[in-house]
């Protein structure tokens, strides 16, 4: 059985149809891709597949289990890590802190501040525990929120451009820590970067205008002329 | 120190501090001085209120004087109606709970965004201003209690001691009961913070996408820090109703506005900050209205502009970082 799937999601915002009829599914363990040009509809699947938007028609299923209309809070209860594309964090809190707070609500203190310790030695930002979120550069910061997500080992975790602002090396770093990850969760990682995509996937689902151009192995996707042709801004075939 | 340590070690000080001054300001004032300091611990209680729902949930409370008002009201209706006020207060607390309960639950679960939110809290109070200065003539009796309209009900009953209404507390012992409450309101409000809940409270303050993306119902948390934000206001009402009496002034502009000046000039984010803020800012004001040629109100807003120039902070932070510096030690 699938850990996540859609059933003909569409989201529409007055006349513009962002999301259109998009049916996927995601295998536990799996590393899928969703890639796709500036405009592809990624950004508005993920916001419905986190619960930050409800689709206007079509099913989102948990290990078969509907959960369309579930709120964003009620969507992660569920065991989904989500990590937004421009990090999403309690500046005022320690990296302790916030990275404790990805588990509070499932353990007690002190097991919290264990397993915080653990996603924080994991993804080599112990050092930094003590200070303040706020004051952290913005690759930190993208580790810090990948920690918090991390920490409360969910089953699929859902990344929204993860290296976003990030330096060549610490891309490099990132995709690294991704293949990592995907050794203990299924992940899904929402992309443009395809040098990025190419250095991590196995399978890949290309968006275009709204809807799923392409859904097959990284190899196959990069050699196929109509994803060139699109991230070039010729019209798909 | 640890933050345990620090928590215990500041409720001890709280603690240490309202005994001295309900042991010690009742031997020293004065019968009117005594009441007006009375008055000044009510009003430090709405602002540790707003302190608590402002400063550590994020949600700006233009309005916190409804509740307050709420109290007042609620407690002058049922003492007077019971002849007692052992049942009255109880009932005086309930009922502005309540009332944030559901304006809390009408703006969270309602996805109201937070200058709204100010704006809707503000609206609310200024209508129970405008409805409780209507409320004069005999149509607007409850019980045995007239609401009286701009008059407001000046016969409220002091509290007496429990279930004897023949034996009503003097204005020191009033003042050592809102001392009480006082201290014991911060320090529910000190561990109420230390908890999971505390803690996720502050987290949506920051960021409540984030807190929301970890699993945490951000609506249900905002509305229980909201209700007990409208219990400890509607507490300092009822405490107000025993030392002044209680009126339409109560949900006033003028109060609405003053609660914010008390938290800013205090400190945004400190519990004890904006009660200092309050105490220090109310006895400026009286100091002030008793000069010659002298607006309180101008003063007041005078106040509040050297405040934020000066002290953007509030008083109580930098006092914190002035002291780490001096110290040695990161603020």
């Amino acid at each position: 059985m699938a850990l996540l799937a859609t059933e003909r999601l569409t989201m529409r915002f007055g006349g513009v149809v962002a999301v259109d009829d998009v049916s996927l599914a995601i295998a536990p363990g799996e590393l899928r891709c969703l890639i796709g040009p500036n405009g592809a509809g990624k950004s508005t699947f993920f916001k419905c597949l986190t619960g930050q938007l409800t689709p206007t028609s079509g099913r989102i299923f948990w290990r078969g289990r509907d959960i369309t209309g579930f709120d964003a809070f009620a969507v992660a209860r569920l065991g989904i890590g989500i990590k937004t594309q421009v990090p999403s964090l309690f500046d005022g809190l320690t990296v302790a802190e916030s990275v404790a707070l990805g588990v509070r609500r499932l353990r007690g203190e002190r097991e919290s501040r264990r397993l915080a310790d653990q996603a924080m030695e994991r993804l080599s930002i112990a050092p930094l525990a003590r200070i303040r979120v706020g004051l952290l550069a913005h690759g930190q910061r993208q580790l810090v929120e990948l920690a918090m997500v991390v920490a409360p080992e969910p089953d699929l975790i859902i990344l929204d451009e993860p290296t976003a602002g990030m330096s060549g090396e610490e891309t490099t770093r990132t995709a690294g820590l991704i293949r990592e990850l995907n050794e203990r969760h299924a992940i899904v990682v929402v992309e443009h970067d395809m040098q990025f995509i190419r250095s991590i996937a196995t399978r890949v689902t290309v968006f275009h205008q709204g809807r799923v151009l392409l859904d097959d192995s990284a190899d196959r996707v990069f050699a196929d002329p109509r994803v060139r042709d699109v991230y070039l801004g010729r019209a798909a075939a | 120190m640890s933050d345990t340590a620090k928590t215990l070690v500041q409720i001890v000080l709280a603690l240490a501090v309202a005994v001295a001054a309900a042991i010690g300001l009742p031997q020293v004032l004065e019968l009117f001085a005594l009441i007006n300091a009375t008055v000044f611990v009510s009003m430090a209680l709405l602002a540790l209120s707003l302190a608590l729902v402002w400063g550590f949930g994020g949600i700006l409370c233009f309005g916190q004087t409804a509740f307050f008002g709420l109290g007042g009201y609620a407690y002058a209706i049922a003492a007077i109606n019971f002849g007692d006020t052992t049942g009255a207060v109880p009932l005086a607390l309930a009922v502005p709970t309540a009332f944030a309960a559901a304006l809390g639950y009408l703006m969270f679960y309602g996805r109201i965004s937070d200058v709204y939110m100010g704006v809707i809290t503000l609206t609310m109070t200024l209508i129970l201003f405008k409805f409780a200065n209507s409320t004069a003539g005999d149509q607007w009796i409850i019980g045995t209690a007239p609401l009286g309209g701009f008059n407001g009900i000046p016969s409220t009953p002091p509290f007496n001691m429990p279930f004897a209404p023949d034996q009503p507390l003097d204005p020191g012992q009033v003042f050592v009961v809102a001392i009480a409450a006082l201290v014991s309101c911060y320090v529910i409000a000190k561990l109420l913070l230390r908890t999971r809940f505390g803690r996720v409270a502050v987290a949506i303050r920051e960021n409540e996408l984030r807190a929301e993306l970890l699993g945490y119902d951000v609506r249900l948390h905002k509305l229980l820090l909201f209700s007990v934000g409208g219990l400890f206001a509607g507490l300092a009402g009822v405490l107000f109703a025993n030392c002044v009496f209680v009126s339409p002034t109560m949900f006033s502009l003028f109060y609405a506005g003053q609660v914010i000046i008390w938290v800013l000039v205090g400190g945004l984010g400190t519990l004890v900050g904006p009660v200092i803020g309050c105490i220090l800012v109310q006895w400026l004001t009286t100091i002030a209205g008793s000069l010659p040629h002298v607006d309180a109100n101008l003063f007041l807003g005078l106040v509040l502009m050297v405040a934020v120039v000066l002290i953007p902070r509030g008083l109580l932070p930098t006092a914190r970082s002035m002291l780490a510096r001096l110290t040695g030690r990161a603020p």
